[in-house]
């Protein structure tokens, strides 16, 4: 097991993690099946139309609601979640990561900064509990669930909110307005999980967010010079691997940017038209490949706790062995 | 002998709060869905009699909706947001993809004789040659 760093999260933090994104996968793939369904007209019919996919989008809504509400809760009822909230404050030193990592992909930088480091190895003791990628990743994602599960929960009947306007418009606004506002979500989670699944040292999946850290072994001969990365083998399928998931991963963000443009829905058109705007292949193809992305993010997802299981059951066995050997020194 | 782990059990979440949590989340998921359930009118009223009061004729409530000045620019305005978010993700993910490419260039490649065992633990300085 290769891919094995230190250890950032409790337990708590990684089944919640696993839940948050099995849940919103669903999200996406109901929400976007229908306002996407120029391009993912197959998902909609897959999933047994818009009738059930719109139900099914609720029931995962609910979902979302009691997923954001118990993070609240934890974080305001804990002394850890209070603590860790402190943590997530951004410092001078995530702005000075993000220009590293710049001057570190032009090559006028040796080493990424800490704030930026994702394989900590032998430098962990310098490196933060989040990135400064990981705590915009928070500030984007949290700002955003939020929003849409208010927003969620004002569509949730249309007649109830079409009684303030007088207008069934007005309605379909707060409609598109809830549709849009995951696509930055969408785009996001995108990123995330190349972040996650695609960097050289953990490929194909950085288990942190998936083996708690009390489960991670931390005593080590720490005589190494910096992170210690060149002691790790490079996987022989990562360079393909990484360079068809980088390129999808760039065509899924760029199409549901470009479709999100297009496939709007308000103000609403007085002709009738078929389909939101110029059904283009390409752009099919494009929305296509996103969601081919966040297929992928789904099974890394698994595949990580696949790798926990594994994880746990040899740590079990090695203890197991362990007392075996107490037993008969006894 | 124990299992020497990271600050075991120094910093977690006591398993009766998440409980607690838990269920008090659950809770209030439904209870919302169950309040907004209830916001809801009867839609004969709405689509006969609302724009009627206004003046207007049937179809004048469609247009009116399509017109409304807050909700026009609610909408362009994620609009914008969604692209320019956009163009910041492609920027980290460039980012990413080209420090991902220079690390691994440090790293051992595929293929490469010397020997190292799973996970590198004996392996110090780079392991010993086979
Ligand atoms: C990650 C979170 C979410 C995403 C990405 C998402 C996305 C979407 C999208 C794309 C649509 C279709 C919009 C259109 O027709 O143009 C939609 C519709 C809807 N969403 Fe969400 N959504 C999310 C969370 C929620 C939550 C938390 C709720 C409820 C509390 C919710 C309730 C609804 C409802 C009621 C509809 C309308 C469905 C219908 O036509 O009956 N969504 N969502
Ligand atoms: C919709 C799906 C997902 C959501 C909403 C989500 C959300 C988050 C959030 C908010 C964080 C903490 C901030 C950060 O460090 O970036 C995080 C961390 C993490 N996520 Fe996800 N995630 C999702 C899917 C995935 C997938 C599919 C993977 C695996 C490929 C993954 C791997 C990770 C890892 C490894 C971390 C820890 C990063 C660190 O070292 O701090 N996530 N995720």
């Amino acid at each position: 097991m290769t891919n094995l760093d230190h250890g950032k999260f409790t337990r708590m933090t990684t089944v919640f993690h696993s839940l948050l994104a099995m849940d919103v996968f669903f999200l996406f793939f109901t929400g976007y099946a229908i306002m996407f369904n120029d391009e993912l007209w197959w998902m909609l019919t897959l999933m047994g139309g818009s009738g059930s996919v719109a139900a099914l989008h609720r029931v995962f809504g609910v979902g979302l609601l009691a997923l954001v509400t118990f993070w609240v809760l934890m974080m305001v009822t804990t002394d850890t979640g209070r603590s860790n909230f402190r943590e997530l404050m951004p410092t001078p030193e995530d702005a000075k990561a993000f220009v590293q990592d710049i001057q570190f992909v032009l090559g006028n930088a040796e080493e990424r900064h800490p704030n930026a480091r994702q394989f900590a190895g032998g430098t962990a003791d310098e490196i933060p509990l989040l990135s400064y990628v990981g705590k915009g990743v928070i500030f984007i994602f949290a700002a955003e669930l939020t929003m849409l599960s208010v927003s969620g929960l004002l569509i949730w009947s249309k007649a109830g909110l079409m009684q303030y306007f007088a207008t069934q418009t007005a309605a379909m606004a707060f409609v598109v307005f809830h549709g849009l506002l995951g696509v930055v979500m969408i785009m996001g989670v995108m990123f995330h999980i190349f972040e996650h699944g695609f960097h050289p040292a953990f490929f194909p999946v950085e288990t942190k967010a998936f083996i708690p850290r009390s489960m991670i072994p931390e005593d080590h001969e720490d005589d190494t010079e910096g992170t210690g990365i060149e002691q790790l083998e490079l996987s022989p399928a990562w360079a393909s691997a990484t360079n068809l998931a980088g390129a999808a991963t760039v065509i899924g963000i760029v199409s549901v940017m470009v479709a999100s443009i297009y496939d709007t829905g308000f103000p609403v058109s007085t002709e009738l038209i078929i389909g939101g705007g110029p059904s283009n292949l390409l752009l099919t193809v494009g929305v296509n490949m996103g969601v081919l992305v966040l297929f992928l993010g789904m099974v890394l997802s698994v595949y990580g706790n696949l790798v926990r299981i594994r994880w746990e059951q040899r740590m079990q066995e090695e203890a197991d062995a362990e007392s075996v050997d107490v037993e008969t020194a006894d | 002998m124990s299992n020497p782990t990271a600050e075991s059990g120094a910093s977690s979440y006591s398993g009766t709060v998440v409980a607690v949590n838990a269920v008090i989340s659950v809770v209030v998921a439904l209870g919302l869905v169950w309040v907004v359930n209830g916001f809801n009118v009867f839609y004969e009223r709405l689509d006969r009699v609302s724009p009627t009061v206004e003046g207007g004729a049937i179809g004048s409530a469609f247009v009116k909706g399509n017109e409304m000045e807050l909700l026009v620019f609610m909408v362009e305005a994620i609009h914008v947001i969604d692209v320019i978010a956009g163009l910041g993700i492609l920027l980290i993910m460039f980012i990413h993809w080209g420090a991902f490419r220079r690390i691994a260039g440090r790293m051992r490649q595929p293929g490469d004789s010397r020997a190292v065992t799973d996970g590198g633990e004996a392996a110090d300085e780079g392991g010993e040659t086979q």
